[in-house]
């Protein structure tokens, strides 16, 4: 029976014991379930109902709009073919690292081909990425100037500064990125007294007591047992994944999951496969697959299904599926892991995250993980859930053993943020921001689809990623912006497939109406000036969920 | 006035046209290498059809027996 063998295989792990449980609760016979309510709605106020999912849209964009990608894209390889040639032969000066003369005889050290697009395609528009700025980066930011005199190969700064450039690039969605000296007060009582440095592990002597009281608030922010809070968001994925699967684990894994997530699993050896971007349908294939044959060469039962999903996808806007996943999790019996780094504080009615929007009990979700870097203002991430797994992982998980443990004053920032939010400080000013934070994001998105542009993802999500698809006016957009005074981020290929360069907003919640006016009105001159508004309000190419289901939803 | 007109109406089409073709992205010694290509295979292509034009069309007369 599978069920022994999982206990046999891993004993030890808490995930099992959780997992029996919930099995004997199920009490599944034949394949069918008994009639009784297993989804309870989350803990929001009654007043809050949970949301119909909007669907996501990813609109197409004319034939001729991928035909003059192609086509530009072409044109600028061939360009730098020539330019590569012109180097080798000695009538350029090559500006990429070479070795030295005296080892020209070695094996090389520098792969010249591999960095072709880097060298002849990023480094052309370099000047749109890593700009440096000289202040806090609140809703208005100032960008320190430079200039290439050599076309991007190297920068000067001027020593002028552009100011108040609205910035719609970081993740700041609830506004906790300030420097208000009233709500920075025990952030700077916490330095006084721990001062910055930790010196140590968690593990060792750097378990400080803000550390515990944090990871108790997140555990009740999010409505769980237990949390524990880690020195960097990307490590924490990377990190744990694989203290949590291993060999003779499945994991099954959205296309466009973030590096770290695929980082992780494929450091824990455990077998990937990979479903398309919110298609249930091919997850449900998938899981039966998986169960049905087993492990590739031998057929014995997965000792443990993973799924990794995503709350809100960064490069495009668009939110998980969560009700249909928890369907199929409980009819197959896999594990759901949820990153929550771009949704915790800016989705759901009172910002809990994802859990709370859909109203689902966040303990179904069997790993909940975030992040701090994006509406907390400050710098981490966390694993919450079930507290012989937070136990688990703090003596198994890399990053809680050899990562040195997080400075006081972030701790302290990230207390005060949840506090905030929470409304546990006393006053209304977080639902305020996550209400201003939803309106925002709803005023951006109508405004931009009603004058033409294309827009990726969910209505409801804060990150808008507006497509430019041509590699030249890539370029071009990010300049005229910031000569508008706005700090636009604009992405490109590997980021994204190669015919769908975008520009990607990020709605906060400390943008007034009057600068989301400002952006929204140059916006419009550009877009007629490069010519961006290529929308015609058709349905999406990617395949959408079908109108027949075979698993039921409340069963 | 309107000169000046037609030449900003002109100098925005070929900015859509520099940005279309990823021109934009290219150092302006690389613009006039493209563009004279261009321009030079547009302008074999003109004087072919200048030079073969009326042979082409007396023959499809031809065909159709329009004349003789």
């Amino acid at each position: 029976m599978i069920r022994t063998d999982e206990h046999h295989s891993c004993k030890g792990t808490p995930m099992c014991h959780s997992d029996q449980k919930q099995l004997q609760s199920n009490s599944m016979k034949n394949g069918y379930h008994k009639k009784e309510k297993v989804q309870k709605n989350g803990k929001g106020d009654g007043f809050h109902q949970p949301r119909v999912r909007g669907e996501d849209s990813f609109e197409e964009a004319p034939m001729y709009v991928a035909v003059l990608t192609y086509m530009g894209y072409g044109i600028v390889i061939l360009f730098g073919y020539f330019r590569d040639f012109l180097r080798a032969v000695g009538f350029e000066k090559c500006h990429q690292a070479q070795e030295r003369e005296e080892q020209k005889d070695f094996v090389p050290l520098y792969q010249d081909f591999e960095n072709f697009y880097k060298r002849n395609l990023y480094t052309r528009v370099r000047d749109n990425w890593n700009r440096p700025i000289c202040s806090l980066p609140g809703p208005v930011f100032d960008v320190m100037e430079r200039v290439s005199d050599d076309y991007n190969w190297t920068f000067r700064l001027t020593g002028r500064t552009i100011e108040n450039v609205i910035n719609m690039g970081s993740y700041n969605y609830l506004g906790f990125a300030e420097n208000n000296v009233d709500f920075l007060k025990t952030v700077a009582e916490e330095t006084r007294q721990y001062g910055v440095g930790v010196c140590s592990t968690r593990q060792e002597l750097g378990n400080l007591s803000t550390h515990e009281k944090l990871e108790r608030l997140v555990a009740e922010f999010l409505g769980v047992e237990s949390a524990m809070a880690f020195g960097m968001g990307f490590a924490t994925n990377s990190m744990n994944i694989p203290a949590l699967v291993g060999k003779g684990c499945l994991i099954l894994s959205d296309e466009l999951n973030h590096t770290s997530l695929i980082l992780g699993a494929r450091l824990s050896g455990a077998t990937i496969r990979v479903f398309k971007h919110n298609n249930m349908q091919s997850l449900e294939k998938m899981l039966k697959d998986a169960i049905c044959s087993g492990q590739p060469r031998t057929h014995r039962a997965w000792k443990k299904i993973l799924i990794m999903v995503e709350g809100i996808y960064s490069m495009e806007g668009s939110l998980v599926r969560l009700p249909e996943i928890l369907a199929l999790k409980k009819k197959y019996k896999a594990y759901l892991y949820l990153d929550e780094a771009h949704s915790i504080g800016a989705v759901g009615p009172t910002g809990r995250g994802v859990t709370e929007y859909f109203g689902v009990d966040p303990n179904e979700v069997d790993v909940l993980m975030g992040t701090f870097t994006k509406s907390f203002g400050a710098a981490g991430g966390y694993i919450a859930g079930k507290k012989e797994l937070v136990d688990y992982l703090r003596s198994h998980s890399h990053s809680a053993v050899y990562a040195t443990a997080m400075s006081p004053p972030v701790v302290e920032q990230i207390i005060r943020a949840i506090k905030c939010i929470m409304g546990v400080d006393g006053t209304t000013e977080g639902q305020r921001r996550v209400r201003q934070l939803a309106e925002n994001t709803r005023y951006l998105r109508s405004r931009l689809k009603e004058m033409g542009f294309i827009i990726y993802g969910n209505q409801d999500s804060p990150v808008v990623p507006l497509l430019l698809y041509l590699p030249g006016k890539v370029g071009a957009f990010s300049r005229a912006m910031l000569k508008r005074k706005i700090g636009v981020v604009v992405v490109g290929f590997p980021a994204t497939p190669i015919t769908e360069a975008r520009a990607r907003f990020c709605v906060s919640a400390a943008h007034t109406r009057e600068m989301l006016d400002k952006v929204l009105q140059s916006l419009d001159e550009l877009g007629d000036d490069i010519k961006l508004k290529f929308s015609r309000h058709r349905s999406s190419y990617r395949p959408e969920l079908y109108d027949e289901t075979d698993f039921e939803l409340d069963s | 006035m309107a000169l000046a007109d037609a030449w900003k109406q002109l100098s925005w089409f070929y900015y859509q046209y520099v940005l279309v073709t990823a021109l934009y992205m290219l150092e302006p010694w690389e613009r006039t290498i493209f563009n004279s290509l261009l321009i030079t295979v547009a302008a074999m292509a003109v004087y072919t059809g200048y030079v073969f034009m009326p042979q082409h069309i007396m023959a499809i007369l031809h065909y159709f027996e329009v004349v003789q």
